[in-house]
């Protein structure tokens, strides 16, 4: 058995400098009890409704709406486009946090709008229930009852159900990939793409990339375990694991909407997504893969104005106006 | 970054903030960073449009907060926070809002200054020293000792030359390569004490210097010691000079064809047609039959002796009308 670090993907510079800014506020790795201080931290965060109205571009409500069978209900942030009276298309967001944190007012979502403007989309943002209170299959469920309500809803909204993009980062990538794959095989909701960003999609948690990284970066392999042991318990890794909880489970692949999947060279991440794309390519899928050189894990919403970021922001809207032909 | 270095460091006001510009600047260094991520930096951090403008080095980098690139230079105002390159020197770094600066300002400042110093030290090679010195060195008017203390201080060599750059900048050296970019005019080699001598040369070297476009094709670096008589030539064209009738000709036989301009700059350097042909990588016959059209359109012969040397010297007097 050896000890020696294994080599790793070097950091892309700029990001290396903004991570030296981050470690000093974000270890790579944290502990259950940095919870209730860190979601604290993420509270004072929440974007309110007139920042998500980007200067009256859009129309935000929350409405609080049905949950799964016997459980609470659960907060959608809908955000409209003010000027647009036909049906919209919409992007279902569903936010990162590692399971356990984070809610439905976060920054990503003004990305999310800046797209949604362009193409005259409406935002839509679940409010999940966390980890490790609330473990699998609650997190999930509730992504799920909230799209099935935003679809069966559609009319009164004012969107067009046929042109639902589903969209997540981190935790909120894997939950986005499970939502679809329940979807399909409830025979749910049709969406018309899934927009999966550095997704957390593997509760076994041992590929190359995870051991790579351990004690560096952002959401090492340490972390990466608390998240997944939250949701999933001491089943976390085993056999029996449920791909509505980590949709690298999933056996079949096939039938699921185009995917556009991003992740970072020099992050936990990297080998899970590479390999969920390979699979859906051979499951005759259509996605579009970029493995962004040198990024930590979420590099592009933390360290926003560096290059790499800039370049990787660059590449969604397009794929989004492509996939809904506008 | 807004929120990280803004936001968190809120939470912890002053231990915070100087230790994450000091982290983030060494980081760029270690990994060897460009300008762009460097003035990126101290946009971001400090939370306000930044710019560095080096003319001298042709650099011009200016990025917003978000760290977006921008394209668009409008003056420095005077009253936004700068930093020299050298202790003394012009602003090279703004940080584009009024003092009094803050103290993450001023550290970002001395940071970033420090890590694009080094940048440019390393890709552009080093700086041709306080412009402030420079600046007695080249006074005629200026007392000789003072002179010979300000050569001292650049670290002269008893003889330089000056090279003239596009833009009024000026670089001060013993020998060695010139700039890779733009027009350059050279002065002559002579001693520290001749040097606003060489820098007179230098700047009639560079009006005879072309930028090497389709627009004004030919050399781009040019000695004052190869000049020659056309030193004279160059005072009898200002910035007021009618161009005699070789000149407009010259631009009428332009605007007949892209070809013209290029085509006449190679075959009037060069010994031979043959010569010319293969500069110009065109079969000499059809350099030949150029050259006739061209003649038509000028209308004077440019092969005979006569003719090739007037053809030199409306060149000549229209690089200097365009470089005035």
């Amino acid at each position: 058995m050896t000890t020696t670090i294994p080599a790793r993907p070097p950091f892309d510079p700029e990001l290396a400098a903004a991570l030296a800014v981050i470690n000093e506020n974000v270890p790579s790795a944290f502990t259950a009890e940095m919870l209730p201080a860190l979601r604290e931290g993420m509270a004072a965060l929440r974007a309110t409704d007139e920042e998500l109205s980007l200067g009256g571009a859009f129309v935000v409500e929350e409405r609080m709406v049905p949950g799964p069978e016997g459980a609470p209900e659960i907060s959608l942030v809908i955000a409209r486009p003010a000027a647009v009276k036909t049906p919209v298309g919409v992007l279902y967001n569903i936010h990162g946090g590692g399971m356990v944190l984070g809610h439905n007012r976060g920054q990503e979502l003004f990305d999310l709008l800046g797209w949604a403007r362009e193409l005259e989309l409406a935002v839509v943002s679940v409010d999940y229930r966390l980890a490790p209170e609330h473990p699998h299959p609650a997190p999930v469920e509730d992504c799920y009852a909230g799209l099935v309500w935003v679809v069966e809803n559609a009319a009164e909204l004012g969107i067009d159900p046929e042109r639902v993009v589903i969209a997540g980062s981190s935790a909120g990538g894997g939950l986005a990939a499970s939502t679809v794959l329940l979807a399909r095989d409830r025979g749910g909701p049709a969406l018309a793409g899934q927009m999966l960003l550095c997704p957390m999609i593997d509760d076994r948690n041992d590929t190359p990339s995870a051991h790579q990284m351990v004690g560096v970066g952002i959401w090492d392999q340490a972390a990466n375990e608390l998240g997944w042991t939250s949701l999933l318990g001491d089943s976390r890794g085993g056999p029996d694991v449920s791909p509505y909880a980590a949709a690298a489970r999933a056996t079949d692949l096939s039938g699921l909407p185009p995917a556009f999947l991003d992740v970072g060279s020099a992050e936990t991440f990297r080998d899970e997504v590479v390999t969920y794309a390979s699979r859906l390519w051979q499951a005759g899928g259509q996605a579009e893969l970029h493995v962004w050189p040198g990024g930590f894990h979420g590099f592009d919403l933390l360290a926003s104005h560096a290059a790499l970021s800039q370049a990787a922001k660059a590449q969604r809207l397009p794929w989004l106006r492509r996939l809904l032909g506008s | 970054m807004k929120d990280l270095v803004g936001r968190l460091s809120a939470l912890d006001p002053d231990a915070g903030a100087a230790v994450k510009v000091i982290a983030y600047f060494d980081q760029l260094v270690e990994g060897r960073s460009g300008l762009e991520p460097i003035v990126r930096g101290a946009a971001v951090l400090s939370g306000c449009t930044a710019r560095l403008v080096d003319d001298e080095r042709h650099v011009r980098v200016r990025v917003d907060p978000e760290g977006h690139a921008l394209d668009e230079f409008g003056p420095p105002e005077p009253e936004w926070l700068s930093a020299p390159l050298v202790p003394g020197g012009l602003p090279v770094l703004w940080l584009e809002r009024p003092g009094p600066a803050a103290p993450v300002d001023a550290m970002v400042l001395e940071r970033a200054i420090s890590a694009a110093r080094g940048v440019l030290d390393r890709t552009r090679g080093r700086a041709s020293g306080d412009p402030a010195l420079v600046e007695v060195v080249l006074d005629a008017s200026a007392e000789e000792p003072a002179r010979a203390r300000a050569a001292r201080r650049l670290g002269l060599p008893d003889t330089a030359r000056v090279l003239a750059l596009d833009g009024g900048s000026v670089r001060i050296e013993a020998a060695g390569a010139v700039p890779e970019r733009g027009r350059v005019g050279v002065g002559p080699l002579v001693p520290v004490l001749e040097l606003p001598s060489s820098w007179d040369a230098a700047r009639t070297a560079l009006r005879f210097a072309a930028d090497g476009t389709e627009q004004d094709p030919g050399p781009r670096v040019v000695r004052a010691d190869e000049l020659g008589g056309l030193a004279v030539l160059a005072e009898s064209v200002g910035p007021g000079t009618k161009p005699v009738a070789d000149v407009l000709a010259l631009e009428r036989a332009r605007s007949a064809a892209p070809w013209v301009l290029g085509t006449l700059v190679t075959f009037a350097s060069s010994p031979s047609l043959r010569t010319a042909a293969t500069a110009l990588v065109v079969h000499h016959s059809t350099l030949q039959d150029r050259i006739a059209h061209v003649e038509q359109l000028l209308g004077w012969s440019v092969r005979d002796p006569l003719g090739r040397l007037r053809l030199q010297l409306a060149l000549a007097l229209r690089r200097l009308h365009l470089h005035p």
